[in-house]
């Protein structure tokens, strides 16, 4: 009987030291320093002034927490990307931050990565090749961006019940793109406002497309009342199409994203309406933030604007129109 | 010595009381407890411990087991079906896109080509027939509402500049789908539609209509999860593209409809919630069709999903079942095994108990068992040789409690004759008690009177003081009232001068008054002479004569009055004499009172004297009763000494009486325990020879 009860005990005590050890290793907390974090930052190119900016904040919110980070350019080559992924654990780096040439790529480098986590930067993959606390972006919601878009309008406009609108959309398929049409016109119907298409094509970003588009929308002969671009050098095409076509600019609202220092002169001058901010600087620290968490195998718990899945960090929008522009010039 | 042989009783009787109750209260309790205890067979227990304990474990294993399978089941459910969804919209989009692609090319090379209007049918006939997806070809609207298309398509639109694929189309330069409708003939088409990018100022919306039907069946057979189900939604206006259930494809969800599944969808719909979740016993998943407005559901009815869990959890029931017969079997089969021997010693166990301590155990076996045979064995030897050493001291006791049994009750005969003597003592001395506590009472009472009587002559002395004091007062005011009749005799004496004085005042009045009279007479006689010197005066006289007739009528009127007077002066003189007598009657009758008073006086005085006499005869009194009240209270005292000496004689005779009765009880105790010792002797005889040895 003796033995028996020995036997009962000894095994007891091994699985609470067992179970005791595994709960150890798994609640480093993610308030741990960032002592011995080391990141490697990936990115296609910084020439973007946007990625420019935000490979600088990533670099400062780095050398503030303590931690390392180097910074690789591709080229926009996903086999560099992936190759970089699958070495980055052998280098000794604790975490990733990719911004992905493609962020359709990003169940590979998610198995390439093995146990190193990657947080997603400026391109934001789909949600189902996100995992908690383990594949994550960081950026802003791109919903918001549409979201602030409309909202001002409708503002502007005096909450009209009925719009005639243009949208000129990024690259088709972007997740900037996508976010941001749906969520103006999401926005619309939600604020009550029966708003009509008239116009709605992919610029592809650039404002030349936008201008041209502009003009084959002059001969549909349909009247608009707002227009809204997924960022600004859609934005200024539109201003230099507006101006060539006769279109008051200054009754007719056009509102751009990104707040570029063409985008922000313009509004400053009267023509651009409106633009939204990305927010580089608290984007790049919410990666590193995340960065060092999860490299000591924490959560993004307790990091501000963690979405509730642990999949997303979303950093706000700031609305930028005429009345704060001079603080983004 | 009596008590030394009581003590030297009790304890010998104690001692062997003792052996006896204890081996009788063994036996009473063996009797109980036979008849408390139902006999219950180890196996039967062992399997009423184990057999709830084993089911307990086995329910909670297939409680877990299918707890733990429900959720993983549905969590493989959710992502079978997401996958399954996933890859339907995969194909849809991809269907979508090829077809796109195939009209993005035809519209890219009209561009480039850039031909005159009247080139444009020729140029849509080298494509007509090249997509089986469209069906009628590619067609042009152009904004002077003409419709341009191949030369063999059916395509028909009578209001070009009001159809909704026109309407679409002029919304974008690159090409896309628009809302479903019905063509010409009535079949449901998406319209690809987009401005041709071509010079000059008409504007042409090239079009290209694609049936549904490609789609529902996608939809409708692309499902890769057994037993799931799909369709296809709008999500700008909720109309149902495509649904196994063909009435329902081109109707809207309300939300308000009596299918509360398609409510559920709705709802999650309109609120923009594409996540997966349990709508109405469905599973239910949501994916956007990248390109379009539209949103593919698939659902699967959850009771599918955890059919597999109920059948494990029916299987693992009948397994635990099984197992717990099993584990009965089994138990009754070892338990038979291993307690057999246990049989043999129960048996010769129960012969013991019946006193027979000839028995014999084997004790072969080599486990536990084995050494219980080996020590009952053992244990019936000694108490064999036990038994027997018991008996013949039994035996021996027995004599010997008879002899003091004798013993003991001639004792309890004297000391029962000594309790008699006793009593009688103290009847006499209670008898003496009562004699002397009379005494005291009567002394008492005595006393009480004598002192109550000092009090009352005390009362008495105090009266006669009291009385003495008044007689005196009185002897004085007597005195006083004699002072003051002198006073008054005097003060009648001054009033009778008085009166007399008054009395020669109006005599003198009375002469005046006479005197007047005179004077009137004669002052009347003049005035007749006046008169009739004036009647001789004549005329002259006249006035004079009046004047003396007037004197004489006063004259006569002063006679009148004098007469007057002294008539009264006559009454008041009448009336002083009669004071005068009265004040004489009264100084009479106060001369007697003044000596009544003297004589009332002088019987004052006798009385206060006499008083005063017996007063002191009072005191004499008073002290002889003060005597008397000394010696009652001292007779008093003494007999009540006296009584409480005789309680204590009593109560001393009592308690000897009591003792003497103690004495006869411890006798009858004794006696009384000798009896019975000599009784269990006899039966620890009888018992101890009940033993087989």
């Amino acid at each position: 009987m003796k033995k028996i009860i020995t036997v009962l005990l000894t095994g007891l005590l091994l699985v609470t030291v067992i179970a005791g050890c595994g709960a150890a290793s798994g609640s480093t907390a993610s308030t741990g320093g960032g002592g011995k974090a080391k990141i490697l930052l990936i990115m296609n190119d910084v020439t973007d002034t946007f990625r420019g900016q935000l490979a600088d904040a990533v670099t400062s919110a780095a050398t503030s927490s303590g931690a390392t980070v180097d910074l690789v350019e591709t080229g926009g080559s996903v086999e560099m990307e992936a190759e970089l992924v699958a070495t980055a654990a052998s280098k000794g780096y604790t975490a990733i931050i990719l911004r992905p040439s493609d962020a359709s790529t990003a169940l590979q480098m998610n198995v390439a990565a093995g146990n190193l986590p990657i947080i997603y930067v400026n391109n934001q993959p789909s949600d189902e090749h996100l995992t908690a606390d383990k594949y994550i972006y960081a950026g802003s919601s791109e919903e918001q961006a549409g979201q602030l878009q409309a909202e001002y309008v409708l503002k502007k406009l005096g909450n009209p019940s009925s719009l005639n609108v243009i949208i000129f959309e990024g690259e088709q398929g972007h997740s900037a793109t996508i976010g941001r049409t749906n969520a103006v016109v999401k926005t619309l119907k939600e604020n009550g406002c029966n708003a009509t298409y008239v116009f709605k094509d992919y610029a592809n970003w650039s404002d030349a497309e936008a201008e041209y588009k502009l003009g084959i929308f002059m001969k549909t002969g349909q009247s608009v009342d707002a227009v809204f671009c997924n960022n600004d050098t859609m934005a200024l095409g539109v201003i230099s199409g507006m101006k060539k076509y006769g279109l008051d600019y200054t009754k007719i609202p056009v509102c751009g994203v990104d707040a570029t220092a063409d985008g922000c002169e313009s509004i400053s001058s009267g023509e651009m309406a409106f633009t939204v901010l990305q927010s580089a600087a608290g984007q790049g620290a919410s990666a590193v933030k995340a960065a060092i968490a999860l490299g000591s195998g924490g959560t993004i718990e307790g990091i501000d604007y963690a979405t509730e899945d642990h999949k997303c960090i979303y950093v706000p929008f700031e609305a930028v129109d005429a009345s704060n522009v001079s603080q983004y010039k | 010595m009596v008590d030394a042989i009581i003590n030297m009783h009790y304890r010998f009787s104690n001692v062997l009381f003792f052996c006896v109750r204890e081996s009788e209260k063994e036996r009473k309790m063996g009797e109980k407890t036979e008849k408390k205890k139902k006999t219950k067979k180890i196996s039967t227990k062992l399997i009423s411990y184990i057999v709830p304990l084993v089911s307990a474990m086995v329910i909670a294993l297939v409680l877990v087991a299918s707890l733990l399978s429900k959720s993983r089941m549905t969590e493989m459910a959710n992502e079978t079906l997401e996958s399954s969804i996933s890859n339907q919209a995969d194909n849809i989009e991809a269907w979508l896109s090829e077809n796109l692609q195939f009209f993005s090319t035809v519209k890219y090379f009209i561009e480039k080509e850039n031909p005159a209007e009247g080139e444009l049918s020729g140029m849509l006939d080298m494509f007509y027939g090249y997509n089986s997806s469209c069906p009628n070809g590619l067609y042009i609207g152009t904004s002077n509402g003409k419709l341009i298309k191949a030369s063999k398509s059916e395509t028909t639109e009578s209001d070009v500049l009001g159809s909704a694929w026109y309407k679409q189309g002029i919304t974008r330069v690159d090409m896309a789908y628009g809302g479903a409708h019905s063509d010409a003939n009535g079949t449901t088409v998406i319209s690809a539609t987009g401005i041709l990018d071509m010079e000059g100022d008409e504007l042409k919306v090239l079009g290209a209509d694609v049936p549904l039907d490609a789609i529902s069946i996608i939809v409708n057979s692309g499902v890769k999860m057994a037993n799931a189900s799909s369709f296809l939604v709008d999500k700008s206006d909720y109309t149902i593209l495509a649904h196994r259930n063909s009435s329902l494809v081109s109707t809207k969800l309300t939300g308000a409809s009596s299918d509360a599944f398609l409510d559920g969808a709705y709802k999650k719909l309109s609120a923009g919630d594409y996540t997966t979740e349990e709508i109405a016993t469905y599973m239910t998943a949501f994916k956007e069709i990248e390109g379009t407005d539209w949103v593919l559901v698939s659902y699967i009815p959850t009771s599918i999903i955890l059919s597999a869990v109920t059948q494990m959890s029916n299987l693992l029931i009948i397994i635990g079942i099984i197992a717990v017969v099993l584990i009965v079997v089994s138990i009754l089969y070892v338990v038979r095994r291993v307690i057999a021997p246990l049989g043999h010693i129960t048996e010769n166990i129960t012969a013991m108990s019946e006193g027979d301590f000839t028995i014999e155990v084997n004790s072969e076996s080599n486990d536990e068992i084995g050494i219980m045979g080996g020590k009952v064995t053992e244990f019936v030897t000694s108490m064999r040789n036990m038994l027997r050493s018991i008996s013949e001291e039994s035996e021996k006791l027995r004599q010997e409690s008879d002899s003091s049994d004798q013993v003991s009750r001639t004792m309890y005969d004297a000391s029962q004759a000594q309790s008699e003597a006793m009593k009688q003592l103290n009847e006499t001395v209670d008898q003496l008690a009562t004699a002397v506590n009379d005494i005291a009472q009567n002394a008492t009472t005595l006393a009480t009177i004598v002192s109550d009587t000092r009090d009352n002559s005390d009362k008495a002395n105090e009266s006669m003081k009291e009385t003495v004091e008044i007689s005196k007062k009185g002897r004085q005011d007597m005195e006083k009232l004699s002072t003051a009749m002198q006073d008054i005799e005097a003060a009648n004496n001054e009033l009778v001068n008085s009166i007399n004085k008054v009395g020669t005042a109006s005599e003198e009045i009375t002469n005046i008054v006479g005197m007047i009279g005179e004077i009137a007479e004669e002052t009347n006689l003049l005035s007749l002479n006046a008169s009739i010197e004036a009647a001789r005066a004549g005329e002259a006289g006249k006035g004079f004569a009046v004047v003396a007739t007037q004197i004489g009528k006063l004259a006569q009127t002063s006679a009148e009055s004098a007469q007057n007077i002294a008539n009264l002066i006559e009454e008041v003189h009448k009336l002083i004499e009669n004071a005068v007598g009265q004040a004489h009657a009264s100084a009479t009758s106060i001369q007697e009172n003044s000596e009544l008073i003297g004589v009332a006086v002088g019987t004052f005085d006798q009385i206060y004297n006499n008083i005063q006499e017996s007063n002191k005869l009072i005191e004499n009194m008073i002290e002889d009763v003060q005597k008397v009240d000394d010696v009652a209270t001292n007779v008093a005292a003494i007999s009540e000494e006296q009584a409480a000496s005789a309680d204590e004689i009593l109560a001393t005779s009592e308690n000897m009486v009591e003792m003497a009765e103690n004495i006869t009880r411890s006798s009858q105790d004794v006696a009384d325990n000798s009896e019975e010792l000599a009784g269990t002797s006899h039966t620890l005889t009888s018992y101890v020879q009940k033993f087989k040895i």
